[in-house]
């Protein structure tokens, strides 16, 4: 990031960034969780999985790497928001599950089981 | 090497780590840290030549490394098993999973087994009691240990 | 299960890359900072936080305002802002979240206390067992002084403040604030008498501000939205939320955080999904390891910082454990105590050598060697450790005891006078026994016995021999037949 050196800058850099996420609501966001605990469930090659095969899909897309939701209980997650939708959070997520997410939720809008109720 | 000549290198060793924070006294603990992570452990020669080299008495280093749990003045086994002991391990059966380990590697907690290749020791929460009880050997977690599965965890690292 | 939760300090955790700083600037981030840097003074941004009723998370519950206020009346060239991330309760990972999941939500709070109280230099005092929280942190401080937004000459006004990490190194007593910054300064982790408080003499003798990372988490938050918004949310004494970790036999663990006035019930049972297994509640623990056991009939006592004090418990720092009927709570409290013991720093005489007689008697009693007397002595010998101890520690380490003490005094009674534990862990209190109608005689009992205890022929009825037997119970998991007991 380019460095700050005034408070307009600063408000003007910042708004800037803001609009750029907003942009990301016409993206297939896919947001993974990466703490400890997650990692520890075997979230690494979740992402690597995502990292992989999204490129392929026809889908403009985003990836994010976060912190964790708390669901300690479902680890890995991860959370799937289409354009115009909700966010959808998938638990256990293993790699098979993420191939799914992939082929049936994000490309085909089918629904998955795993998903976390209540959320 | 003779003895002389191992503490002559440990010196040069300690030398370096302690400029890294100015020999400052006060980054004693910094300093530990990083002793602790070349060297493994934290034997007597390491602890007099930290307090020779930034002038403490030695006393002072031993009381540090003994009041801290994260210090240790044994060798650590090639895999070293930490087998958490918080709170919500406990409730899920840790403690039978601490003792499994120990009947399967004759040592007990805090040991190194003879052939240097395992180590048991407990720590006070990793802090990922969703998945308790958890073992950690080296870098690797394992969450939802199951008695039955020590053996099979073991076996891993044969 | 998240109904019931309002994000404030967990606000971006599961929302943001960590380790990118332009994800956190595009929900707000630094925002307060430049106002309070650009367009507001010192003494309000303090009533603000003041106003806003927002208490210390690390589990002491001192109005954070105030303290701000504290040390910024001190005067000094040099002051301190510390942000203690010594997460050393066994059950508890609020603060690693926060760090892993948004650390620059604690960076930019800091520099805003540093611009109240006039301190130009942070340190974070963090536990050498999170690499990753660590790793996240360095990231953060890194792209923050790049950005301008750290270090010199932040944004370009006048106001420079750097921030640099501290390694614990494993001392519950740590989290004490005197004894984290005799630590901080290269010594064993003792407290010393207050005051002085570390507001007027703290780290290297000057006036120094100490919070806890939830507590820093709220702050951009409280200046972003208001403190009116902030004091909306709550009960009367306690405003905001708590994050807790649910974990132990709740079906739903995680982390949560609740509006502060919620209920046990509604933590355990909305929220955690109830009990695992099927199995029957029965007790909570807050505030470990000094909290205490908090039964049924305390269920629907409201989360906050007095309720829970005058229910025999305490807010602590988050860790929230539940236990099932499976748990013998004789034994709970001597894991606790077995924890202060080793934990405590050795210093004041009631809190080493007092718990380790409490720690002794709870042994004896789990070994059916108790008597009833003993139970009297564990009241005597708690009360006298809370009231004459020299810090936090030692004034809570009996609260475990004393709490099950009067929660589940029949289970006591149980194990001292009728030598049973009814939940059926204390090993000297149980045996092992066949039921000869159901046994087949596969052998699986006796092949599977470490201590050779077992013996009968193949096809005929099996016999524990219990002078032998270890209680392992190695052969009632084997047993196909339910032909096992415990008793």
């Amino acid at each position: 990031m380019e460095r700050i050196n005034n408070y307009e800058q600063f408000k003007k850099s910042s708004s800037g960034i803001k609009k750029e996420r907003e942009s990301n609501s016409s993206k297939v966001i896919i947001k993974i969780a990466m703490a400890t605990c997650s990692i520890a469930s075997g979230a690494g090659p979740v992402f690597d999985l995502f990292k992989d095969e999204m490129p392929k899909q026809p889908k403009e897309f985003v990836l994010i790497p976060t912190g964790c939701l708390g669901l300690c209980h479902s680890e890995p997650t991860v959370e799937v928001t289409l354009p115009g939708s909700d966010p959808v959070v998938f638990g256990k997520v293993d790699v098979k599950r993420a191939g799914l997410i992939i082929s049936d939720y994000i490309m085909k809008g089918k629904t998955v089981d795993c998903i976390i109720e209540g959320n | 090497m003779s003895c002389s000549e191992k503490q002559e290198q440990i010196k040069k060793t300690i030398a370096g780590i302690c400029s890294e924070f100015n020999d400052d006294p006060n980054e004693l603990i910094a300093i530990l840290h990083k002793a602790q992570g070349h060297y493994g452990f934290l034997p007597k020669e390491v602890q007099s030549a930290i307090a020779e080299r930034i002038g403490v008495p030695a006393s002072k280093v031993y009381g540090i490394v003994t009041f801290y749990s994260y210090f240790t003045m044994e060798p650590k086994g090639k895999y070293p098993i930490s087998i958490c002991m918080g709170t919500a391990c406990y409730v899920q059966g840790a403690e039978k999973v601490l003792q499994e380990f120990e009947s399967r590697l004759e040592i007990k907690n805090g040991q190194t087994t003879a052939d240097g290749k395992f180590s048991i020791n407990t720590l006070r929460c990793i802090g990922a009691c969703g998945l308790a009880p958890v073992v950690m050997i080296g870098d690797k977690v394992y969450g939802n240990v199951k008695t039955e599965e020590v053996k099979k965890i073991i076996s891993e690292y044969n | 299960m998240k109904s019931k939760q309002i994000k404030i300090a967990l606000r971006n955790c599961g929302h943001i890359d960590p380790e990118r700083i332009e994800d956190y600037i595009s929900y707000d981030g630094y925002a307060a900072l430049g106002r309070c840097m650009f367009e507001d003074t010192p003494s309000s941004v303090t009533d603000k936080i003041k106003q806003s009723g927002l208490r210390g998370r690390g589990g002491g519950g001192f109005p954070t305002g105030k303290k701000w206020e504290l040390c910024a009346a001190s005067v000094s060239d040099k002051k301190y802002v510390i942000c203690n991330a010594d997460e050393g309760d066994p059950g508890a990972f609020m603060d690693r979240s926060v760090l892993e999941g948004d650390p620059h939500s604690v960076l930019e709070a800091m520099a805003i206390c540093g611009y109240c109280i006039g301190a130009d230099e942070g340190y974070i005092y963090i536990r050498a067992e999170y690499p990753l929280a660590i790793k996240r942190l360095k990231i953060a401080i890194a792209q923050a002084e790049e950005a301008g937004l750290l270090g010199d000459r932040i944004m370009g006004s006048d106001f420079s403040f750097k921030i640099r990490l501290k390694y614990g190194a494993g001392a519950f007593v740590c989290g004490e604030e005197t004894a984290l910054i005799k630590s901080m300064e290269g010594n064993r982790g003792e407290p010393i008498m207050k005051p002085p408080y570390p507001a007027q003499k703290g780290y290297m003798g000057k006036p120094t501000n100490v919070n806890n990372v939830e507590t820093f988490a709220n702050v951009a938050a409280i200046l972003n939205r208001g403190a009116e918004w902030f004091s909306s949310i709550g009960t009367e004494g306690s405003k905001g939320t708590k994050v807790f970790a649910l974990a132990g036999k709740v079906k739903n663990v995680g982390l949560v955080e609740v509006p502060m006035g919620t209920t046990l019930r509604e933590l355990i049972y909305e929220i955690g999904g109830g009990i695992k297994s099927g199995k029957k509640f029965k007790a909570v623990q807050s505030g470990e390891p000094s909290g205490g056991c908090l039964t049924e009939k305390h269920l629907d006592t409201p989360i906050d910082y007095e309720s829970l004090k005058a229910a025999g418990s305490m807010m602590g720092s988050g860790g929230m454990i539940v236990m099932d009927e499976d748990d013998c709570m004789v034994a709970v409290a001597k894991f606790y105590l077995e924890f202060i013991v080793e934990e405590s720093c050795g210093k004041c005489v009631p809190c080493r050598e007092g718990n380790k007689v409490l720690y002794n008697i709870l042994d004896k009693i789990t070994h059916g060697k108790g008597e009833l007397s003993d139970l009297d002595k564990l009241k005597n010998f708690g009360n006298i450790i809370k009231s004459t101890s020299l810090c936090g520690l030692g004034q809570t380490a009996p609260n475990p005891v004393l709490s099950t003490l009067d929660n589940f005094y029949d289970e006591y009674y149980d194990h001292v006078v009728n030598k049973k534990c009814a939940a059926k862990q204390c090993r000297s209190l149980i045996t092992y026994r066949i039921i000869e109608e159901n046994c087949v005689g596969c052998g699986a009992c006796k092949r599977v016995c470490p201590a050779e205890a077992i013996s009968g022929e193949l096809k005929q009825k099996h016999l524990i021999d219990q002078e032998t037997c270890i209680k392992c119970g190695a052969c009632i998991k084997k047993c196909r037949f339910n032909a096992i007991v415990v008793e």
